[in-house]
């Protein structure tokens, strides 16, 4: 409270600073305050806005709408003042050009209040924080404990290494629900690669509320547990060319029964591979679904063009009809079986990575039916 | 203290002015004539970035459109960034209204330096062509921040905004110094530090970190250009370098460079509230030292921009902490604003209206940097549409309603003319209400999924994209009526006289626009330059002039 001697200060030469209209504009910013505060509260981010979908998630979002708690008044009274001031102080038409303002300098107790409470409330806001961070960022128990797999960064898409399967598994990550998982974070190392293309990525599902840069070089353990089961983007947020837009992956959270089932999937055709029994997809296509698919796949880098309409890769529109391109940029001839191999295993070349059909979501189905549509394509 | 124990003063030697059309506008040494090359050149730069943000809107208006290709809209945004800071920005507040300003408000003839700041003014130029030329031959496309490795693997465009930014920097530190023994040596008798304006204050410790900041982004970014040019491997994993190490130190002087782009703008709000509110700034001396502290602290925050790539748990603590203290003498900043408008008596002209404006919006910004602040909500929000709008929220919100408070206020002193108060007017009501509508959706998309750098997105972002793209559009419409009001002005502007506005700083006490080498005598300064209600303390100033005119 101000003593006697400073709110006679601040009523000094004109009287009126604390007046009843500045304490109605008060109430009203109080109230509007305390309305909005009590949104904060009780709006369900889940499922209004996006879901909780990992247990640390649900702690992010409690230190989130404790910053918008505390900054909710802060603002209505900031602007609140702002616009109050500015016409209960504005000049009238019949002052005098020499009339002029309140000579009070400064006020110490206010100034102590607006230094004291923010940095009342940095504090709690730095140590609730503080206890959060280990949640995702583990160390020693809690991430020994946990199911160890690795995320790599690729141009542009993600590779997911299990433990016991010897494939990788393409940009669609299955997760158990309920399993803490710690996920070891990286990038493809330039020195594996010809073209020295490694850059940064990034690991984001917006639903988990986490994120790691996939740094070459450098392997980051990021732990989360999931906690409903679904669907869920990865998103890339670290600029990494020209894919970058579209670096998009999923998490597929299972119940522990689903997932189960998916992981012996992902053994047995490991162990159909090891004989030697992979199908080539060459049944034939129907390029009217193929259209579809290209609409939906290959868009976003290649053009149903001539083959110097470049995106990302090459014009695909005379891809079989090409006669200053007769063979394909692996070298081989335009055939659609070394069509439907670059589609199904990707190519790597002066333009960039084609992603192989894991990344681009394609079934053996889809393959033959794209290499059907492409061979209608004449442009 | 009386005006005879000031001691000598001062009366300097005057050149003869300067005779030829080169010598007076081009290589001109007169801090005035500086200070509005820089404006121009800017302008011209902003006219340039802002087309580009433009067409970046435009690509974004639809998912999946193609109004730039995926390559073009990378270097857009790379050279939008890197424009906006470093050739518009920066060169406005420290070039611009430093050059212009800040030697009138200390009661000197030009800054210490004269030479070297015709000099430091003629590297920007260059630095401008290079970054625009880098076009022609592959414009940098991975932000203005540049990580490595990506930024190792583009073409020569990217080199050539190395050497924009590299001559840049050297500018800015030359400056940097310049201003700072002007300040140190060149105030008026009389003008102890605590009658300092608050403008001269802010571009003080402004050039303080420019001088101090600005050789690390010069270290980092020869390393850069070493490495790209010779394989000298500094940041290539691959060869024994490290990415995060150009992100230290890039961030070690981009932090500060975020205040040395605010500063100044805090430095104007504080002259036009007490000049529009008639009355003594509050907390003269808070509002001082808060830079100072504000300007060490920027020191040791750096790496809250890298929560992450990477840093160990008690690093992540640490710069969180020390970022989350820089939000207290930025409050206290704020209120001391708001509490001078308490009791006042208010004109509502252009510049009071930008400031207002800023302190909406720059308040925001303030908020949802604290929101940035903490490590499990950054670890969220990082690099996505959320930071986009933080970005802008602070720096348009901020520094341009500041830059733009500043134009309206000191144009007459520049030009001699008035601006038209109604189409200033209209240009805030625009300015303002397009802003917020095209920045504030994008903090909801952003915490909704949406990642920075696009060129396209998931299509459940896209009515909020259109609404922001029609938003910017308007946006930039708004910059029309200035331009139009600026080139009005130019015949048909009121004549404004010495002191259009009640000022009572020094700069006000001499003719508008301020004749050749500034003061006839130089003043002596007998107390704070806020002080309404009180004679001027000025002693030496031409009693014709040493009016309080009102507008
Ligand atoms: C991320 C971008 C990207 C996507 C998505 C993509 N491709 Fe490619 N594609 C490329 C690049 C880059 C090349 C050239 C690689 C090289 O230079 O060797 C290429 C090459 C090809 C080629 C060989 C072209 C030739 O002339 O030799 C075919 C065929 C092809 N892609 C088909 C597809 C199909 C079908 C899809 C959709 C399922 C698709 N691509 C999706 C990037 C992409
Ligand atoms: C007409 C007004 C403006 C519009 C419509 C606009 C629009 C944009 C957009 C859409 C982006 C994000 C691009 C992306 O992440 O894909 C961006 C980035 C940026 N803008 Fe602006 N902007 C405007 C004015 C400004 C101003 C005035 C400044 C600075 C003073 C500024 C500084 C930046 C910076 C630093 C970036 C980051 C670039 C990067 O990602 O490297 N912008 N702007
Ligand atoms: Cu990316
Ligand atoms: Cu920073």
């Amino acid at each position: 409270m101000a003593s006697d001697g400073e709110s006679k200060r601040l009523k000094d030469d004109q009287g009126h600073y604390l007046d009843a209209g500045f304490w109605r504009a008060v109430w009203v910013m109080a109230v509007i305050s305390v309305v909005l505060m009590a949104v904060v509260v009780a709006y369900p981010i889940d499922p209004w806005f996006l879901p909780e979908a990992s247990t640390t998630s649900v702690d992010i979002d409690k230190l989130f709408k404790f910053s918008m708690f505390f900054s909710v008044p802060i603002l209505v009274f900031v602007n609140g003042f702002l616009i109050y001031f500015a016409i209960r102080y504005r000049r009238r038409p019949e002052d005098p050009d020499s009339a002029i303002g309140s000579q009070i300098h400064d006020h110490r107790a206010l100034e102590t209040w607006w230094t004291v409470v923010p940095a009342v409330l940095m504090v709690t806001l730095a140590v609730l924080s503080y206890f959060v961070i280990p949640e995702y960022y583990p160390t020693g128990q809690a991430a020994a404990s946990a199911v160890t797999m690795e995320a790599i960064g690729h141009k542009f898409y993600y590779e997911f290494r299990y433990p016991g399967l010897r494939n990788s598994v393409m940009n669609d990550a299955h997760l158990p629900i309920g399993v803490p998982v710690t996920m070891d974070i990286t990038s493809l190392e330039s020195s594996q690669d010809v073209n020295n293309e490694a850059v940064i990525h990034s690991f984001w599902v917006p639903e988990f509320r986490i994120k790691q840069d996939m740094v070459p070089g450098m392997v980051v353990p990021l732990h989360f547990t999931p906690r409903e089961t679904g669907t869920f983007r990865i998103v890339c947020t670290e600029f990494c060319g020209l894919g970058h837009s579209h670096m998009w992956g999923k998490v597929i959270v299972d119940s522990r029964s689903d997932f189960d089932k998916w992981y012996a999937d992902q053994k047995r055709s490991e162990q159909a591979e090891a004989k030697g029994v992979q199908p080539i997809s060459l049944a034939p296509g129907d390029a009217g679904a193929g259209q579809t698919t290209f609409n939906a796949k290959c868009v976003a880098c290649h053009k149903a063009a001539p083959f110097e309409q470049k995106l990302v890769g090459p014009g695909l529109g005379n891809l079989f009809h090409d006669p200053s391109h007769p063979n394909l940029v692996t070298g081989k001839p335009a055939t659609p079986a070394n069509v439907a191999d670059i589609i199904e295993h990707g190519a790597h070349g002066d333009m960039g990575t084609m992603p192989p059909m894991q990344v681009n979501g394609l079934s053996q189905k889809d393959v033959a039916n794209l290499v059907a549509y492409l061979q209608t394509l004449h442009k | 203290m009386s005006v005879a124990d000031l001691g000598h003063v001062r009366t300097g030697h005057i050149h003869p002015p300067p005779d030829t059309f080169v010598k007076k506008y081009v290589f001109s040494l007169d801090h005035k004539v500086i200070g509005v090359q820089y404006f121009i050149t800017s302008g011209l730069f902003f006219v340039l970035a802002g087309l580009l943000a433009e067409l970046m809107r435009a690509q974004l208006t639809g998912p999946n459109n193609h109004v730039l290709s995926v390559a073009t809209y990378n270097e857009a945004f790379s050279v939008h960034g890197s424009a906006m800071v470093w050739l518009v920005t920066i060169p406005v507040l420290t070039g611009a209204f430093g050059n212009l300003i800040m030697p009138l408000q200390i009661g000197a003839r030009d800054v210490a330096f004269p030479w070297l700041n015709m000099v430091s003014f003629w590297m920007f130029p260059p630095a401008g062509i290079l970054l625009f030329g880098s076009f022609l031959f592959g414009a940098p496309q991975a932000g203005w921040t540049e990580y490595p490795p990506i930024s190792l693997q583009m073409p020569f465009g990217t080199s050539m905004w190395c050497m924009a930014i590299f001559l840049i920097g050297v500018s800015s530190t030359i400056t940097g110094i310049n201003f700072l023994v002007t300040i140190v040596k060149m105030r008026a008798p009389g003008m102890t530090w605590t009658r300092m304006p608050l403008f001269v204050w802010a571009t003080g410790v402004t050039a303080f970190l420019s001088f101090i900041a600005t050789a690390n982004l010069s270290a980092a970014l020869a390393g850069l250009f070493i490495e790209r040019t010779f394989g000298v491997p500094f940041y290539d994993p691959a060869k024994g370098g490290s990415p995060v190490l150009w992100q230290h130190v890039f961030w070690f002087y981009s932090h500060p460079a975020v205040y040395i782009m605010i500063l100044p703008a805090f430095g104007i709000v504080s002259e036009v509230l007490p000049t529009f509110c008639r009355r003594p700034i509050f907390g003269y001396k808070a509002i001082a030292y808060s830079s100072v502290s504000i300007g060490l602290l920027s020191f040791m925050v750096w790496a809250h921009h890298m929560f992450t790539s990477g840093l160990q748990h008690w690093e992540q603590f640490a710069f969180m902490a020390l970022t989350m203290l820089i939000a207290i003498p930025t409050g206290i900043k704020i209120f001391s604003w708001l509490a001078t408008m308490w009791g006042a008596k208010i004109h509502l002209c252009s510049p009071l209206l930008f400031v207002l404006g800023f302190l909406s919006t720059f308040t925001f910004g303030g908020i949802t940097g604290v929101l940035l602040a903490s490590v499990p909500v950054d670890i969220h929000e990082h690099a996505t549409y959320f930071v986009v709008a933080h970005l802008h929220y602070v720096l348009f919100g901020g520094s341009m309603f500041g830059i733009f408070a500043g134009l309206y206020y000191w144009w007459p002193k520049m030009t001699g003319r008035l601006l038209d108060e109604r189409l200033a007017k209209l240009h805030f009501w625009l300015m303002f209400i397009s802003f917020n509508a095209t920045f504030l959706p994008m903090h909801w998309i952003g915490l909704h999924g949406m990642p920075r750098r696009v060129a396209t997105y998931d299509p459940i972002y896209a009515s909020t994209n259109l609404f922001v793209s029609i938003s910017a559009f308007v946006l930039g419409l708004s910059f029309l009526i200035f331009a139009y009001n600026a080139l009005r002005s130019a015949k048909q502007g009121e004549v404004a006289g010495p002191n259009p506005w009640g000022g009572r700083t020094l700069e006000w006490m001499i003719s508008s626009p301020a004749p050749y080498y500034n003061f006839d005598e130089i003043p002596i300064v007998l107390s704070g330059p806020y002080d309404y209600g009180k004679p001027l303390p000025y002693a030496n100033i031409k009693p014709e002039l040493a009016t309080v005119p009102t507008h």
